[in-house]
């Protein structure tokens, strides 16, 4: 099979080719004019390369068609994809790639009541918390996961909001803050990455120790990989959706311990010696 | 509740925005005055969003309350499109969904070739029509291929003689033609997988259409025959 034939998406969405061509477009000329550190061009172009990859290509059938895939792509879009693009703090490269036009209707989105009072309101420390994990409990209740996997327009949905509240919980907790003035010390943000962990654990435990077939839609629309039982395929994504999600909380305190906690002059003096 | 302030402050501003708006004095620089073209762009998009979210959640609500209560099969009315393909029927002639106008259909996908589970549930299907008497005049039973290098017209008529012969149709076409009906219907198919014929992954969904077309239930064979019947039979009565 030709390597090509991979990069043809499963499923056309216009709107991510717009998003994703107009983010990169606005990042590759606020690179230009500043010059950030290759550290930071990386993380970025791989985090918004892998969101795309995970959902815009052939792996997409695989996704809609078996279980523990479907995880993998979450994860993906979820948790790594969001946590590279936040962790190289696009934020004022975008800015400054954007037109002037652009930045006043941004400014003045910012300005607008409810959108700062909704903000302020999503990233209250616990609404931040029970979004995030509350929407990969959401998804998974078996009769929401019937119709989101057996509707296109409910699936796009899904995959949109997965990738909203990543970036909104990762936006707010590896990165020291000051938009819409919110403010959280490193220790709250390492106990919020924390406080997401438990809920993962306990749902991917739920799913990996069912006897019984919780997600019937995959044998009902057929499974992408043949000789995999059903039991097999939900066991797989269980134990996937279990501890990447300590994995990736762990990666972001080492990170916040790393840039925020160690002082400098422990580092100072380490290094050399 | 102090708790719940927040949720009650975002609950009003969903409901009416101008009421927490600024008042506009007489005098605007011109910043001012683009500022505030955008923010009722931002206002338009922001009531669309809340519509479109709105309508999420009544579609949640709707499909919660009335699929498991009604109807024995899984219901999936508005979920799945409406029936459309362009197919070349077991008789060798070109057909389109159009044709079955006017009769409830339950489409399978299947091969020829499936040794396990096709013929298990074509002859549950026959079964079906069976229990439902003269009202099976009133239903076709499409069997649509999954392997269409093999299984040509009269391989399909061969193979659909066993079952129901009268009321099944069988329906072959190009790789592409066949993958864009599983497609629609989120059914796995993958033709150039190659990993042999027999391997051929496939689902266990019925597909129940209305007599206009529309996508109604999903049958599986955990659903007893005599379930499967009933529900048609309502399909019957409430579809004309």
């Amino acid at each position: 099979m030709d390597l090509l034939h991979w990069f043809i998406p499963w499923e056309e969405s216009p709107t991510l080719v717009v998003l994703i061509s107009a983010v990169a477009f606005l990042y590759s000329r606020g690179c230009a004019r500043n010059k950030p550190e290759f550290r930071r061009k990386a993380a970025f172009w791989i985090g918004l390369a892998s969101i795309y990859l995970a959902s815009h290509t052939q792996l997409d059938y695989y996704a809609e068609h078996q279980f523990f895939i479907h995880r993998l792509q979450h994860v993906v879009l979820h948790h790594l994809g969001p946590f590279l693009i936040v962790l190289s703090r696009p934020l004022p490269l975008l800015a400054s790639g954007m037109p002037e036009k652009w930045g006043e209707i941004f400014a003045a989105a910012g300005r607008w009541r409810p959108a700062a009072l909704a903000a302020r309101v999503l990233w209250n420390p616990f609404v931040a918390v029970a979004l995030f994990a509350g929407l990969i409990a959401f998804w998974l209740l078996p009769p929401i996961h019937f119709i989101a996997m057996i509707d296109w327009r409910l699936y796009r949905f899904m995959n949109w909001s997965v990738i909203a509240s990543g970036l909104l919980f990762w936006g707010l907790v590896l990165n020291r803050h000051s938009l819409f003035s919110i403010n959280l010390s490193p220790w709250a943000r390492i106990a919020m990455m924390l406080a997401v962990v438990p809920p993962q654990i306990v749902l991917g435990a739920i799913i990996f120790f069912s006897s019984r077939e919780l997600y019937t839609v995959y044998t009902i629309c057929g499974r992408a990989i043949g000789g995999l039982s059903a039991i097999g395929d939900q066991q797989i994504g269980g134990i996937i959706l279990w501890i990447h999600g300590a994995m990736m909380s762990m990666a972001g305190i080492l990170i916040v311990v790393r840039r925020e906690l160690v002082s400098e002059k422990l580092l100072a003096t380490r290094l050399p010696g | 509740m102090a708790v719940a302030r927040p949720v009650f402050l975002l609950a009003a501003i969903l409901r009416n925005p101008g009421a927490i708006e600024l008042s506009k004095n007489g005098l605007q620089t011109d910043y001012e005055r683009t500022a505030s073209r955008c923010e009722q762009m931002i206002r338009v998009q922001a009531f669309r969003i809340r519509r479109y979210i709105c309508g999420m959640i009544m579609a949640f609500l709707v499909s919660g309350c009335s699929s498991h209560r009604d109807w024995h099969v899984d219901e999936v009315a508005g979920h799945l499109p409406d029936l459309e393909f362009i197919l070349t029927a077991d008789d060798g002639n070109a057909t389109t969904a159009k044709a079955y106008g006017g009769y409830v259909l339950l489409m399978y996908f299947g091969f020829t070739g499936c040794k396990a589970e096709c013929p298990v549930s074509m002859a549950r299907l026959a079964h079906v029509m069976q229990l439902l008497g003269d009202s099976a005049d009133r239903v076709r039973i499409l069997f649509v291929t999954l392997d269409p290098e093999h299984d040509a017209p009269p391989v399909l008529h061969r193979y659909i003689a066993q079952f129901d012969p009268e009321r099944t149709v069988g329906l072959t076409g190009s790789a592409g033609d066949i993958q864009s009906l599983t497609k629609r219907y989120r059914a796995a198919y993958r033709p150039r997988s190659g990993v042999g014929n027999t391997r051929i992954n496939h689902g266990d969904a019925v597909y129940i259409f209305d007599s206009q077309g529309h996508a109604r239930l999903l049958a599986t064979s955990s659903h007893p025959d005599e379930d499967v019947a009933e529900d048609i039979r309502r399909l019957l009565k409430s579809g004309i």
